[in-house]
């Protein structure tokens, strides 16, 4: 057995070919994707503590779907999903100010304020101005929002955009849940987040995070020599999958990242004790161990260590165009010296994620010329390989 | 004198909502140090007042956000145009009472 070829050995499901371009640039290929993927399985668009009060509402675009969703957490403390469009004349009720718009109502309501139509969080109609001008045939009753099917998973909000969804939330996790459980998310509360919208298919964008094999190259000014022993653990689950990350030890940081990394320890490339890993992260104890890089089919990319947690989010709005969500958690911190610390971990982040992302433009135009046809993927581009074969059996079912 | 409820309960960021026998609903505030009441029902709308937002003196309807001034009961911004019944208020023993 060739060692080198572990992945194929593990999965000769996947097949160790060339992967095909076309799906990256063909307009009519993601006109199937939204239909046969983002209209149709359940999509992660936030966390509940992003709207922790009563009345407290998020908006969130989906291009992809054509619509925009409003979350919003009622009096019962419950929060609930709907499409933002009002039933009068048809303009979005929450008016909406980019990707994610955010509000808060203490009598828990939403006002459209074309012709002040008042809904409720129940999403129930709630005030009509001049109601009696409108006929009978109109009924109140029947013209409240339109809900969304919503569920949750450790805190996460996920959102199903099909009539009936094919799978329950749980069924649709499947093992990717289990995997995770546990793993404190909600206390790791100080975060981060940037974004913007890149030139490039959503799937250029999820590969460029999908593997280590870039991080030598391309992050040589951000993280210098520190990965080098690849991908362990690969898991696939489903259409989701995950594997770990592993570093190498002894890498000296530049005086000011070790200065950092003593203090608060909130950067990935430092060697942190283990305390908050569930046991099917890293389950060898390797010594080496980075981070767990994990897929949530089909946009969502979840990653986890100890002491920090981060998340990127492709959201397609064009075949060669997606907006990008990357977020990064950590303990709030309780000095200043930790603030400190933790501030310069993220930049450092920051900046490996403009590396990353500063390739996936200059992939889609090259790939757009069509001069070449397919890819070629190494052993360790697996989650790749993987990602490729679940696009196509969604799209060809 | 109808008692509405103790001073201690009340809030500079809180407006007050006090059932009535019969569902009356009146909103109680404290403005500065003082207290005042008004009906909790908006006079454009089904909007409970007490779910609004003060500013500067006035209640902010949370449904369309007309106003009325809270000392007065007046209407300040459309769509409300009807003014809004005040109750003259007495505290009496650590109570907020009003007469009705
Ligand atoms: S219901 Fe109060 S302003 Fe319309």
């Amino acid at each position: 057995m060739n060692d080198a070829h572990r992945w194929l050995n593990e999965h000769p499901e996947l097949g160790s070919g060339p992967i095909p371009i076309e799906p990256y640039i063909a307009p009519d290929w993601y006109e199937r994707e939204r239909e046969k993927i983002f209209r149709k399985v359940w999509l992660c668009v936030g966390r509940v503590d992003e709207i922790p009060k009563k009345g407290d509402y998020k908006v969130k675009r989906l291009a992809a779907a054509d619509t925009s969703v409003i979350l919003m957490r009622g009096k019962d403390d419950v929060v609930r999903a709907y499409h933002n469009i009002c039933a009068h004349r048809g303009n979005t009720v929450v008016t909406e100010t980019g990707p994610e718009t955010f509000g808060r109502s203490k009598a828990a309501i939403v006002t459209c304020r074309f012709h002040g139509w008042v809904y409720g969080a129940d999403g129930a109609l709630k005030h009509v101005p001049s109601e009696e001008r409108f006929y009978e045939c109109f009924d109140k009753q029947k013209n409240g929002l339109s809900p969304i099917h919503v569920d949750f998973w450790e805190g996460f909000i996920f959102i199903n955009l099909a009539e009936t969804p094919d799978a329950s939330l749980t069924e649709f996790l499947g093992d990717y849940a289990a995997h995770f459980a546990g793993f404190p998310f909600a206390e790791l509360s100080y975060q981060f987040t940037y974004y913007t919208e890149l030139e490039c298919n959503w799937k250029v964008a999820h590969d460029a995070f999908a593997e280590a094999y870039h991080v030598d190259t391309i992050h040589a000014g951000s993280f210098p020599n520190t990965f080098s022993t690849g991908l362990q653990n690969v898991k696939l689950m489903g259409p989701h999958r995950t594997c770990a990350v592993c570093l190498t030890l002894g890498a000296t940081p530049t005086p000011v990242a070790g200065i950092a990394n003593s203090i608060a320890g909130a950067s990935l490339v430092t060697q942190r004790a283990e305390t908050m890993l569930p046991p099917s992260i890293n389950p060898d104890k390797r010594e080496d161990f980075a981070f767990e890089l994990s897929v949530l089919f089909p946009n969502t990319l979840i990653h986890v260590s100890e002491g920090i947690w981060f998340t990127h989010q492709f959201w397609p709005i064009a075949h060669n165009r997606t907006l990008w969500e990357g977020r990064y958690y950590v303990r709030p911190p309780k000095t200043n010296a930790e603030r400190w610390a933790m501030e310069h971990a993220m930049t450092l982040q920051r900046n490996a994620w403009l590396e990353d992302t500063a390739t996936m433009e200059d992939t889609q135009r090259a790939m757009q010329s069509r001069a070449k046809t397919v890819q070629n993927l190494q052993d360790d581009e697996i989650l790749i390989r993987h990602s490729a074969v679940v696009v196509d059996e969604y799209v060809n079912a | 004198m109808i008692r509405l409820c103790s001073v201690e309960e009340l809030d500079e960021d809180e407006i007050l909502r006090v059932e009535l026998d019969g569902g009356h609903g009146i909103a109680v505030y404290l403005l500065d140090g003082e207290i005042f009441a008004t009906d909790d029902l908006c006079t454009h709308g089904e909007a409970s007042l007490a779910e609004g937002e003060i500013e500067d003196g006035k209640i902010v309807c949370p449904f369309h956000l007309g106003s009325f001034d809270i000392r007065t009961g007046a209407a300040c911004a459309a769509p409300c145009s009807i003014a809004l019944k005040t109750y003259p208020v007495e505290v009496i023993g650590g109570d907020v009472h009003i007469a009705m």
